[in-house]
């Protein structure tokens, strides 16, 4: 018995690490293809300085951060100010632990996984707002206070999305959801589902076309402007976190998971079939920002209160008659 | 247009007078003196006769500062120059309220030269920084201060320019 | 700000846009009463980029001023540079040769084309979308080569001489020009359906910033922005300088004086400037570049005044000359200063958003309005 707990807490504490760690890594990855495929978008070659093709820019750039003072506003209320990239942190890489990435590549599968996940990165506005009010800064407020709206606002046709796959699967379980999708996933039998969601994706993780609280033309940097070194690297971090969580989800619940075609790398084609299809969202999501301009803030509302809530509300009905039928 | 008759006419009424000028020689078609007392009345009918303010300024010279307002219009090739030597007193009104973009232009000549428009809504500095009032930069120093005539078109010169400009100011409206 | 020294109410709040804002181009500040994300009361700070360039006119001789007007607009120097030089031929009746003045037109026109697409970028950079930008300067881009390589310099020009240009235009020139309109008339195409036929963009432009033509006039306001409220005015038409009267071309206008009509004009305008190059090549007289001026040019006494249409709008020198070589005063009509006069009655009312969408509308710079 007392092994079991000691194994369970080492294995607890590996998977901690090895998350956390994903995080940064993936923000060097996603790093790296944001700019890289910007600058292909843009016609110009992009980094091309450190290592081959630039590869070791994000490094550098990491190192640079790191090495930054952290310069905290004169009248900004301090505790404020340095909790929040460190709240708007935790909540990206709690999800990361429900996620199957394979059917065996997974720290936990609870039962109520999906809820554990839309429950814990909903407190990343949280730490935008806390960022917004605690610079003291009239900018940095006001992508805060558009980014809470914006993301209560669009949670709401994103949590209708996924409620009527949860109809069909009748589970909440990440891995249950991923099992159910064995012969024909799900992004073809609920395709307005999929769409509603992914609409609801850029929004909530602030991505143009709907990047409103960091709209720099308009608030330079929107919540994060007086923030410098880690604090800033920090809410890049969760960003991009954020943008692979719910790249992760609509995987999970649309594209089949790490269901694919076997490939010749065993037990782990199915991790790899996963990534290939989160970050081909994830790509898709550069795509799009790097050619779109910013829509205004009542047009991004009324889209979300006019048009999203009432085509999910009628998809999941239309659902919940089918699947009782 | 500032060749019709009624145009003429209105301008009689405020006892003003429209001169003809070489366009070819001064880039501008007419010009007309103004005082301070009919200032607003003339603004407000270039209003009414469809014009636009081009430019106000001012040129510093002997006895007085000379205030220079530009007119022109969308649809026709009519430009007209209106000057208005200021008074010993320098009381001027303004036109924001008739021709708003005299607005900061007035400001802008407060800014260099340091004349008081009466009833301005806001005559702050605008270009310089505020607590820069009395520096006045286009304000000549005294040596190089020149009279009137110095800086104006030869009255015998410009007369024999005017019935030359006569045949081409007629084709043109 | 004086104007605005109390809040008229307690829960609304100024908001300090600029000087350094990154859709503000350059520094200029608007100071704005907020209520929420919309603007009471909006009021623009100017002079930062003070250099007051019209005492520095007085005091050297009018040749030697020639290199300060491309400092002003410098997005568009080269009409600048032909305003002053053509306001000096005309006080001191200096006659300049056919060519010289072709030479003139086909490079301000250029130039003129160089503005708008750094406009079109920056338009788009303010609305948020990234890429356009990088897709108009590959084509301002060529500009630059084009007119570096007969004017020396690639932003502030000072190619204009008083009687001419420095420099003839060579075949080069002609072919690569020739080259650079067949090029840019297919990236409209790509202009077209990058931007143009965006639902997001035309949603963000439509409808905002709406001038009048009566507001053109009150203000002042000129260039695409009184063609955008179907205003006809362009000073090339109507009261033609140089050759202008010379090239058939037409003067795009809008209907309803909103951003999406003012970004219309500026398009359709690059299209016809382009005709006006083609024309202008097409009828290049041979002939000398730069006529013969007296060594020292005297300036009569007397004003005078001369016109041009910028990148922005009407452009106006006036001269006052005292007989010497050296102006007494030189007053500079910058189109932007008028059309940015327009913004507190404009902006009344708007969203955050929409201030930038109608300021970047306006097609603004900043070093130009101060001077």
């Amino acid at each position: 018995m007392e092994t079991a707990v000691l194994y369970e807490l080492l294995r607890m504490l590996i998977s901690v690490v090895l998350v956390v760690a994903f995080v940064f890594i993936n923000a060097l990855i996603m790093g790296y293809l944001e700019r890289k495929i910007s600058a292909h978008i843009q016609r110009r070659p992009g980094l091309m300085e450190v290592g081959p093709h630039g590869i070791l820019q994000l490094v550098i750039d990491g190192l640079k951060l790191i090495g930054k003072q952290l310069i905290v506003p004169k009248d900004a209320d301090r505790t404020l100010f340095r909790a929040a990239p460190l709240l708007s942190f935790a909540p990206v890489v709690l999800p990361l632990i429900v996620i199957p990435f394979s059917p065996k590549l997974q720290v936990r599968d609870f039962d109520v996984g999906l809820i554990f996940i839309l429950a814990i990165s909903s407190l990343n506005v949280l730490a935008i707002l806390m960022a917004g009010w605690g610079s003291n800064n009239k900018y940095s407020l006001f992508g805060a206070m558009r980014s809470v709206a914006q993301n209560i606002s669009y949670e709401i046709p994103m949590l209708l999305s996924l409620l009527a796959v949860i109809l069909m699967t009748n589970t909440f379980s990440m891995q249950g959801i991923v099992q159910a999708q064995g012969k024909i996933w799900f992004f073809l039998v609920q395709p307005v589902a999929f769409l509603i969601y992914i609409v609801a994706s850029f929004a909530e993780t602030n991505r143009a076309p709907f990047d409103l609280p960091e709209a720099e033309s308009e608030l330079t940097a929107g919540y994060h402007t007086e923030y410098s070194g880690m604090g800033f690297s920090l809410f890049m971090l969760a960003e991009y976190a954020n943008m692979f969580v719910v790249c992760s989800i609509a995987t999970v619940l649309f594209l089949g998971g790490w269901h694919g075609i076997p490939l010749p790398f065993g037990a782990y084609s199915g991790a790899i079939w996963f990534f290939i299809k989160a970050y081909g969202l994830m790509v898709f999501m550069i795509w799009v920002r790097w050619t779109y301009p910013r829509t205004r803030f009542d047009q991004l509302m009324n889209f979300c209160w006019k048009y999203m809530i009432p085509f999910a509300l009628v998809n999941l009905l239309v659902t919940a008659v089918l699947v009782k039928l | 247009m500032h060749r019709t008759e009624s145009f003429a006419q209105s301008l009689r009424k405020l006892s003003l007078e429209l001169q003809e000028v070489d366009f070819a020689q001064r880039g501008y078609h007419a010009e007309i003196l103004l005082t301070a007392d009919t200032l607003r009345d003339f603004a407000r009918l270039m209003l009414e006769a469809e014009y636009f303010l081009v430019f106000m300024s001012a040129v510093h010279m002997s006895p007085a500062i000379e205030l220079v307002y530009q007119f022109a219009q969308f649809n026709s090739q009519s430009r007209i120059l209106g000057r208005l030597f200021l008074d010993a007193d320098g009381v001027v009104p303004t036109i924001s309220d008739i021709f708003q973009g005299s607005n900061w232009h007035e400001r802008e000549v407060k800014d260099f030269f340091g004349i008081v428009f009466q009833d301005h809504p806001n005559l702050e500095p605008l270009i310089l920084p505020e607590g820069s009032e009395d520096l006045k930069p286009l304000l000549k120093e005294e040596d190089k201060l020149k009279s009137c005539q110095e800086v104006s078109w030869q009255p015998a010169e410009a007369e024999g320019e005017n019935e030359a400009a006569e045949p081409s100011g007629s084709e043109k409206s | 700000m004086p104007e605005l020294t109390k809040i008229s109410q307690p829960h609304r709040f100024f908001l300090n846009m600029g000087p350094q804002h990154p859709s503000t181009h350059g520094v200029l500040r608007v100071l704005l009463e907020m209520d929420g994300e919309y603007i009471i009361e909006p009021q623009p700070v100017l002079g930062y980029g003070h250099r007051m360039q019209e005492k520095l006119a007085e005091c050297r001789t009018c040749t030697a001023f020639m290199p300060n007007t491309a400092r002003m607009d410098y997005a568009a120097a080269l009409p600048y540079n032909h305003g002053y030089a053509a306001l000096i031929e005309r006080m001191a009746g200096i006659e300049v040769p056919p060519r010289a003045e072709y030479i003139r037109v086909i490079t301000s026109e250029l130039n003129r084309i160089a503005s708008h697409l750094l406009w079109f970028g920056a338009l788009l950079l303010d609305l948020g979308a990234f890429t356009p930008i990088l897709y108009s300067f590959d084509d301002r881009e060529q500009i630059l080569d084009i007119l570096e390589d007969i004017t020396g310099s690639r932003l502030t020009y000072c190619y204009f001489r008083v009687g001419g240009v420095s420099k003839d235009i060579d075949d080069k020139f002609v072919e690569r020009t020739r080259a650079f309109i067949k090029r840019l008339r297919q990236r409209f195409d790509i202009f077209e359906k990058l931007v143009t036929g965006n639902v997001i963009f035309i949603n963000r432009v439509k409808g905002v910033g709406i001038i009048d033509a009566d507001m053109c006039r009150r203000y002042g306001a000129t260039g695409p922005v009184a063609r955008g409220s179907g205003i006809p005015y362009d000073v090339r038409k109507n009261q033609p300088y140089s050759v202008y009267s010379e090239f058939d071309f037409d003067i795009p206008v809008g209907e309803n004086g909103d951003s999406l009509d003012r970004y219309m004009v500026r398009m359709r305008e690059m299209e016809q400037s382009l005709r006006i190059i083609e024309q202008a090549l097409d009828k290049l007289p041979e002939g000398p570049y730069r006529g013969k001026i007296p060594k020292k040019i005297k300036l009569p006494a007397g004003d005078c005044c001369f016109s041009v249409e910028a990148a922005r709008g009407e452009l106006t020198y006036y001269l006052v000359g005292d007989g010497s070589d050296v102006p007494y005063r030189l007053k500079i009509r910058v189109p932007s200063y008028s059309n940015l006069s327009v913004l507190p009655e404009l902006c009344r009312g708007m969203l955050l958003s929409d201030l930038v969408a109608a300021m970047g509308s306006l097609d603004l710079v900043i070093p130009e309005i101060d001077r």
